[in-house]
């Protein structure tokens, strides 16, 4: 092949061959919704199996919310296609090399163990049979919610999107993310219910996992980083990293550190939130912002 | 890796009765998840792209677009020399591209020599006839390249993707409920989502022609023969004789763009001659398929999670007790 | 058509697109064949796939030079010269095929010595400063022929050995002697050595066993020296050996589906079917007989002789039989009436005592003396040149009668213009007719390559679309009624027309039989009540009747129309003689005899054709001949011999007198018997080659809205040329009104080099104002190197290149570039200079009261039923409603 080194006026080459997907903003808050609530479902079950009497109540009170998550999440979901009408022909094939098909049938499986131990929560003190039925709808419900979290970030890795195409570990990401998001709502919930021996386990899991999670965005930033330099300038990069890494869980590690007071908890879990929807709409933006 | 998926003959054509209400809510339900006989295979067929001789004249997208009942685009000048398409979408199946290659310096062309001598001698009369042609324009038709390991059909969740019994990559428009995974993993860039209906939309191989043993409009069309169809080794052969046979006369960098799979990719159905970089085209170098990746993903998905999972839990046995 | 009607013949292609698959090497000059002819450019392409070479001569590097293999750029309207070039590099390396030369042509001819060609002054014989034109000097220009008896002129002398200083290599010799490389290079622009490039590919491409073809279209005719630059391509390939071989010839590629045709049985004013001259209001044609026995070059006579050359037509060679022609002519149109003892009715033909040509028409519809005008799938309003006047002329009128498929400029000349400020102020009154399309109505097409294809309608035309054949017969029909108890003598010949056409296709009522019009334009026999088999059979007595003698032949049955015959036979390289009919007489290849020697033999089994057959003793091969059958190549004609007797066994060119192609034409073009470098009417380059600056003969009308430059005007010091596109068509009634069409060129726009967009100021896609003394426009300006302007004459040449599809109807509008064209009239056809005019170009907007509007887009048609066998799902997506 030889080399050309003639004038050319096509702009062919300076423009991506590839088309970009029409997810936008949804798919930020479907990535965040995903997240929290098989986040909270995992962390939830785990610590109620692990620890059931620190946790049992906590938990109780988190499967509804996670259901309710889910359902908002799914709503972005059908919302987001083209022809929401037709979403139900996500269901005509098991494709499991499609992380998309994948995905689907792992949120729908998953939503059913997740109904049955939201609807029994609120009743299973009442009978032993229900509770033994909650137990192992939570415990089928593992495999599922694991499947649901850890399929998004894949999904958006195995494609031809500049950015997302070199995010080797953007699963990576955003599966401990996930994970960071439901200890994160779990320790809100059990402020809100004045559960101070789950919270006490809570606060320095929630500290640790923002260091993995750290480590995590950082593996991620290093396959993102030619894409990002190519999209913004340095300035702009430097701004990204404060506010992700900064924002996201540097200023919440601290928080946790500094005191154990309630309102800097709180306020810790607001900087996970908003840190991390914050990279997801970056995240979401890559192949747009490269056109 | 071709998946034999269902044929849809089962269906009633839409010159069938109205239904109710009812029956037709049923219908939206259910049908999608009938299944048929599969057709038997046949010959694999596809497009070889000669672009030495394409003549730009835009036939093959008319005639797509007239076969296949698209709407026009709107009418936008591109100032990207003759090329006011500018891409290939939803209602553009089609797209010829444009590429001028001019000597970069500005120099007005040709100057007459201070003193010219009378018969004009002093150069080699056989260097003078065989001087390549100063200045190129190049002229592609673009298409899908309905690959036989397609990102396409392998992202897309509904199964509306298939590859039929000709091996071509056929979009399902009953099926597909545009949920972009298509658009995302075409390395390509050739799938497009409509926003008229919200379904994907792309170059069928004029599967509809070719059931019915008719060639497809765009190859049909075109009047240099530059879009040929055929029997998919059929067309490689003619077009290793092309490049064999351009190499004789001189054109030296001309080569054959997805004839033979790669590292990286498989081969492409519908395959180009080109005479310069793939980029030059707008085509991407080195195609990579995105499920090389995918095992690897999920492994370090699953790394992530499993690790976050491992702290907690060795947080909550070692507090928690 | 004069070009090569003079140089051969004929004035139509001699080959066929399809032949050019046979050729070694394509010239195609004045064409950018791949834009203008994409199906055609097939045939090319295959032949550089098979190893031929193809060049490209033109100024600007279009789709076509992307293909060719050799490019060269050369100056708009500098074709002359550049061929000239060629000329003198095959005569002065004696690269001609001598023994074609010697016995096909008229090298070996003396010409008289009356004739006399100041080199420097670019002017022949019988210049008259004073008027401006050719006198008439009895016998200048001519050959130089023995005396025959009685005073009468004999045979032209000749001398085979081509050593003569007065026979015609000589002269080509001499006149061309001044077409060096570097004066060509100095007046195209080109390098020296591209002209030797060009012709030495040519020269190793042609001989027996290799073949070489020129392609020219509009590139070439629409310059006031048209028919010149085509005389040189045919000089060229006559000197090569190329005329009336497989891959050979000169490929007049015409712009128009249908244009053969309409040249054939014209809408012309001045000529009747069959290329027989309309008779003028001059003495000589004052009688049938004087009409007749003047012949057919009477208009191009060279003096008020008796014996002048230009005679020859009526007593040597096929024209000799126009009595034939001409007396089936009368007899088809006026029957009955038409009989010997009233000359046929003779004086019922109209007699031209103007010009009447297009441009000329307008100029006196524009002064107010024509009070309507039919226009029938023609546009004047954007489609003619210097279009203003074109349309303040039409809004002269009183009534102006449109048939068209939709409103188009013409048709809405008297409001959308946006030059009108009050439509209520012009007195027009138009009536716009819908037009039938080609789908929905029975006919025939003429192409190019002088074949007839018929077809039939496949859907009726909507609502009251009619097609033209309808509409011309019952406005006959009306105007017969109407003047049917006339007394006027005048209204005689309309009283006594036949017109009897009932019948056409069911459907419409009153559609004519279509197929009853191409039996008459075939002839039939009165007395014998069948249809003719071929022009042999015509006769000067009033026993035959026919339209047009070319097409004698064509419907030799009742039930047999050679139109409609689909036959796949391939025979030889390229001739498929059963697929339609092709003038004359079914010949594939015009002059064909020429692909055989003087003996008869092929010249080489390569470039085999037709041959003759010493056994059977007749010509055969794989195209019918050019030839009568039987006349063996050995056959010589006595001195006294007559029509086609007098036409030797080696004479290929039956139509001339002498059966030779003409190198130089001794008569039959009105400014010259060998072509000229001039320079274009306007031009910023005065002419280095010869002291005329430009051609002398161009007419020019007289109107206040037509200004000329004057050669190199500082103020208008850029060429503008105007040419097509592929996407549209024409002035765009047939393309900007589909949105498929119009998105893939949606706007108007020029073309400019960077040089010159660096000089003015201008970049990619800014508005620029297109300016000559005719009028303004605005468009974007495309930047391209591709208009990389030559350096002539020391300086850049620049070009704006000029787009001809837009105007102020349709879904995509724009300027109408024929407002800056200016009128002028070739010579020999009447033909515009599209092709080279001047202009000034600033960047900038136009001030106007209001732009032209856009029609929506129209939505497209789905269709209404799904395609059978097809599965739901497989059906064309405008069934899923996409795009609605």
């Amino acid at each position: 092949m030889q080399t050309d080194t003639r004038l050319q006026t096509s702009n062919y080459a300076t423009k991506p061959v590839t088309k970009a997907p029409a997810w936008h903003g949804l798919v930020a808050w479907d990535m965040l919704l995903n997240g929290m609530t098989t986040g909270l479902f995992l962390v939830a079950a785990l610590s109620e199996l692990v620890a059931p009497d620190r946790f049992a109540a906590v938990a109780q009170a988190a499967y509804p919310v996670a259901l309710i998550l889910l359902l908002v999440d799914l709503l972005c979901l059908v919302l987001d296609l083209g022809d929401p009408l037709r979403f139900h022909h996500m269901l005509r094939v098991f494709k499991p090399s499609a992380p998309m098909s994948l995905g689907t049938w792992c949120l729908t499986i998953y939503s059913l163990p997740l109904t049955v131990a939201a609807a029994i929560s609120p009743f299973s003190e009442q009978s032993v049979a229900l509770e033994w039925v909650r137990r192992l709808a939570v415990v089928i419900g593992l495999l599922p919610a694991l499947g649901s979290a850890v399929y998004k970030g894949v999904l958006l890795s195995t494609n031809s999107q500049p950015g997302w195409k070199d995010a080797r570990w953007l699963g990576g990401y955003l599966t401990n993310s996930a994970l960071l998001l439901g200890c994160a709502e779990m320790l809100v919930l059990s402020l809100l219910m004045n559960d101070a021996n789950a919270v006490t386990i809570l606060r320095p899991a929630l500290g640790l996992l923002l260091v993995l999670n750290l480590v995590a965005l950082c593996l991620l930033g290093f396959d993102l980083r030619a894409t990002l330099s190519r999209i913004y300038s340095r300035w702009e990069v430097f701004g990204l990293s404060a506010v992700s890494l900064g924002a996201g869980l540097l200023v919440p590690v601290c928080l946790l550190l500094v005191s154990g007071s309630s309102l800097f908890m709180l306020a810790a879990v607001m900087f996970v939130l908003l840190g991390s929807l914050f990279i997801r709409f970056v995240i979401t933006a890559l192949p747009h912002a490269s056109a | 890796m071709a998946s034999r998926e269902m044929e849809l003959t089962g269906f009633p054509q839409t010159s069938d009765p109205p239904r109710g209400p009812l029956s037709a809510l049923l219908g939206r339900l259910i049908d999608p998840f009938r299944r048929g006989v599969p057709p038997e295979p046949r010959p694999p067929t596809g497009f070889f792209t000669d672009t030495t001789v394409c003549i730009g004249c835009k036939a093959c997208e008319v005639a797509c677009k007239a076969w296949n009942e698209l709407a026009a685009d709107g009418l936008h000048w591109s100032g990207n020399s003759y090329d006011h398409t500018g891409t290939l979408s939803a209602s553009s199946w089609r797209h010829v591209k444009f590429i001028e290659q001019f000597p970069a310096d500005h120099a007005p062309s040709h100057p007459v020599p201070q003193d010219p001598t009378p018969s004009g001698t002093g150069f080699s009369l056989d260097a003078l006839l065989n001087e390549t042609k100063e200045g190129r324009w190049l002229m592609m038709s673009d298409v899908c390249k309905h690959c036989v390991t397609a990102p396409c059909q392998q992202a897309c969740p509904t199964g509306a993707i298939i590859h039929t019994e000709f091996n071509n990559v056929f979009i399902q428009p009953d099926i597909c409920n545009g949920c972009s995974s298509c658009v995302a993993a075409c390395p390509f860039g050739v799938i497009t989502r409509s926003s008229v209906d919200g379904h994907s939309h792309k170059c069928t191989l004029c599967y509809d022609r070719q059931r019915d043993g008719l060639v497809p409009a765009c190859a049909k069309a075109c009047p240099t023969q530059s879009i040929q169809f055929g029997p998919i080794d059929e067309l490689r052969e003619q077009a290793r004789r092309r490049v064999a046979d351009l190499h004789k006369r001189g054109v030296t960098h001309a080569y054959l763009y997805g004839d033979t799979p790669s590292k990286s990719y498989s081969e492409l159905h519908s395959f180009y001659l080109l005479v310069d970089h793939p980029s030059v085209y707008g085509l991407p170098e080195n195609p990579f398929n995105p499920w090389l990746h995918m095992q690897g993903d999920y492994v370090r998905a699953l790394v992530g999670g499993l690790t976050a999972i491992a702290a907690l839990l060795a947080v909550l046995l070692l507090l928690g007790n | 058509m004069p070009g090569l009607g003079t140089s051969f013949g004929f004035g139509a292609a001699s080959n066929h697109p399809r032949d050019l698959a046979n050729s070694d090497c394509v010239l195609i000059m004045g064409s950018n064949m791949a834009e203008s002819h994409p199906v055609g450019f097939h045939w090319p392409v295959l032949a550089q796939q098979r190893g031929a070479v193809l060049i490209h001569v033109d100024p600007r590097y279009t789709r076509t030079s992307a293909v060719a293999d050799v490019f060269v750029k050369i100056r708009p309207g500098t074709d002359i010269a550049f061929l000239g070039g060629v000329i003198r590099y095959i005569l002065e390396h004696e690269r001609f095929f001598k023994e074609y030369v010697v016995s096909y042509t008229n090298a070996a001819m003396l010409i008289a010595d009356e004739y006399r060609r100041h080199d420097d002054d670019g002017l022949f014989a019988g210049f008259n400063p004073a008027t401006g034109g050719y006198d008439l000097i009895p016998g200048a220009w001519e050959y130089a022929c023995e005396s025959g008896r009685d005073g009468e002129r004999g045979l032209p002398r000749t001398d085979p050995t081509l050593q003569d200083p007065m026979c015609v290599l000589q002269i080509l010799k001499r006149h061309y002697a001044r077409y060096t490389p570097q004066a060509v290079s100095r007046v195209c622009g080109c390098r020296p050595e591209e002209v030797i490039k060009v012709a030495e590919l040519l020269c190793r491409n042609s001989g027996r066993e290799r073949t070489s073809a020129i392609a020219y279209a509009l590139g070439w005719t629409q310059h006031a020296t048209g028919a010149q630059m085509i005389r040189a391509a045919a000089i060229i390939q006559l000197l090569l050996g190329n005329v009336g071989r497989p891959g050979g010839g000169v490929l007049a590629l015409r712009g128009h589906a249908c244009i053969q045709g309409a040249t054939d049985i014209p809408v012309l004013f001045d000529m009747l079917p069959g290329y027989l001259p309309q008779p003028r209001a001059v003495p000589g044609h004052a009688t049938l007989a004087q009409y007749l026995a003047n012949g057919k070059s009477y208009l191009a006579r060279r003096g008020d002789v008796p014996n002048g050359l230009w005679k020859e037509d009526v007593v040597r060679g096929a024209w000799s039989d126009m009595p034939k022609f001409a007396i089936s002519l009368l007899k088809v149109w006026y029957g009955e009436a038409a009989t010997p003892e009233n000359a046929y009715r003779y004086t019922w033909l109209p007699k031209i005592d103007e010009d009447l040509s297009e441009m000329s028409y307008f100029v006196k519809m524009h002064q107010g003396h024509i009070r309507g005008t039919f226009l029938m799938g023609q546009n004047p309003a954007a489609g003619g040149p210097n279009a203003r006047l074109h349309r303040d002329a039409l809004r002269r009128l009183d009534w102006l009668v449109i048939r068209d498929f939709f409103e188009t400029e013409s048709a809405s000349v008297w409001y959308a213009d946006p030059e009108v400020t009050d439509p209520k102020a012009i007195p027009t009154e138009v009536f716009l007719l819908p037009a039938a399309s080609v789908v929905e109505k029975d006919g025939s097409f003429t192409n190019t390559e002088r074949m007839i294809q018929w077809h039939d309608r496949a859907i009726l035309p909507p609502g009251d679309c009619r097609s033209d054949a309808w509409f011309a017969y019952d406005l006959g029909k009306r105007l017969k009624a109407l003047y049917q108890n006339s007394p006027l003598e005048r209204d005689a010949p309309l009283r006594h027309l036949t017109w009897d056409y009932d019948g056409g296709n069911l459907g419409i009522e009153g559609e004519p039989n279509t197929e009853q019009v191409l039996r008459e334009i075939n002839g039939y026999h009165l007395g014998e009540r069948r249809q003719l088999r071929g022009p042999a059979e015509l006769a000067s007595d009033g026993s035959t009747a026919c339209g047009c003698w070319l097409y004698c032949g064509i419907f030799p049955e009742e039930r047999t129309n050679r139109a409609r015959s689909k036959g796949p036979q391939l025979h030889g390289t390229s001739v498929y003689g059963e697929w339609a009919w092709v003038w004359p007489e079914n010949r594939r290849i015009l002059y064909n005899r020429a692909s055989a020697d003087p003996q008869g033999r092929p010249w080489s089994e390569r470039k085999k054709l037709v041959w003759w057959d010493e056994t059977a003793q007749r010509w055969t091969g794989y195209d019918v001949p050019d030839f009568e059958i039987a006349k063996a190549p050995g056959y010589r004609p006595s001195a006294d011999a007559q029509g086609m007797a007098a036409i030797a066994g080696d004479a290929p060119f039956r139509m001339h007198p002498d059966g030779r192609g003409w190198l130089y034409v001794p008569y039959g073009l009105k400014d010259g018997p060998l072509p000229v470098f001039y320079e274009p009417l306007e031009s910023p380059f005065l002419n280095t080659l010869v002291r005329q600056q430009s051609d002398p003969l161009t007419v020019v009308p007289a109107d206040p809205m037509n200004p000329i430059v004057p050669p190199g005007d500082p103020a208008y010091p850029l060429i503008a040329t105007t040419y097509r596109l592929t996407e549209h068509y024409l002035s765009g009634p047939m393309s900007r009104f589909d949105s498929w069409l119009g998105e893939l060129q949606p706007e108007m726009f020029v073309e400019i080099s960077p040089e010159l967009a660096g000089e003015r100021g201008v970049a990619n896609g800014d508005w620029v104002v297109v300016s000559t003394p005719r009028g303004e426009i605005e468009a974007r300006a495309l930047v391209t190197e591709r208009l990389k302007p030559v350096i002539v004459d020391g300086r850049p040449a620049h070009i704006v290149g000029l787009p001809i599809h837009w105007g102020y109807a349709g879904e995509t509008v724009g300027a109408i570039v024929n407002d800056l064209s200016p009128l002028s009239l070739d010579p020999n056809a009447d033909i515009h200079s599209g092709k080279s005019f001047v202009c000034q170009l600033r960047p900038g907007r136009l001030r106007r009261v209001r732009p032209p509007t856009p029609l929506p887009m129209a939505p497209i048609p789905i269709l209404a039923d799904p395609i059978p066998e097809t599965p739901d799902a497989a059906q064309p997506a405008g069934r899923f409603r996409h795009g609605q």
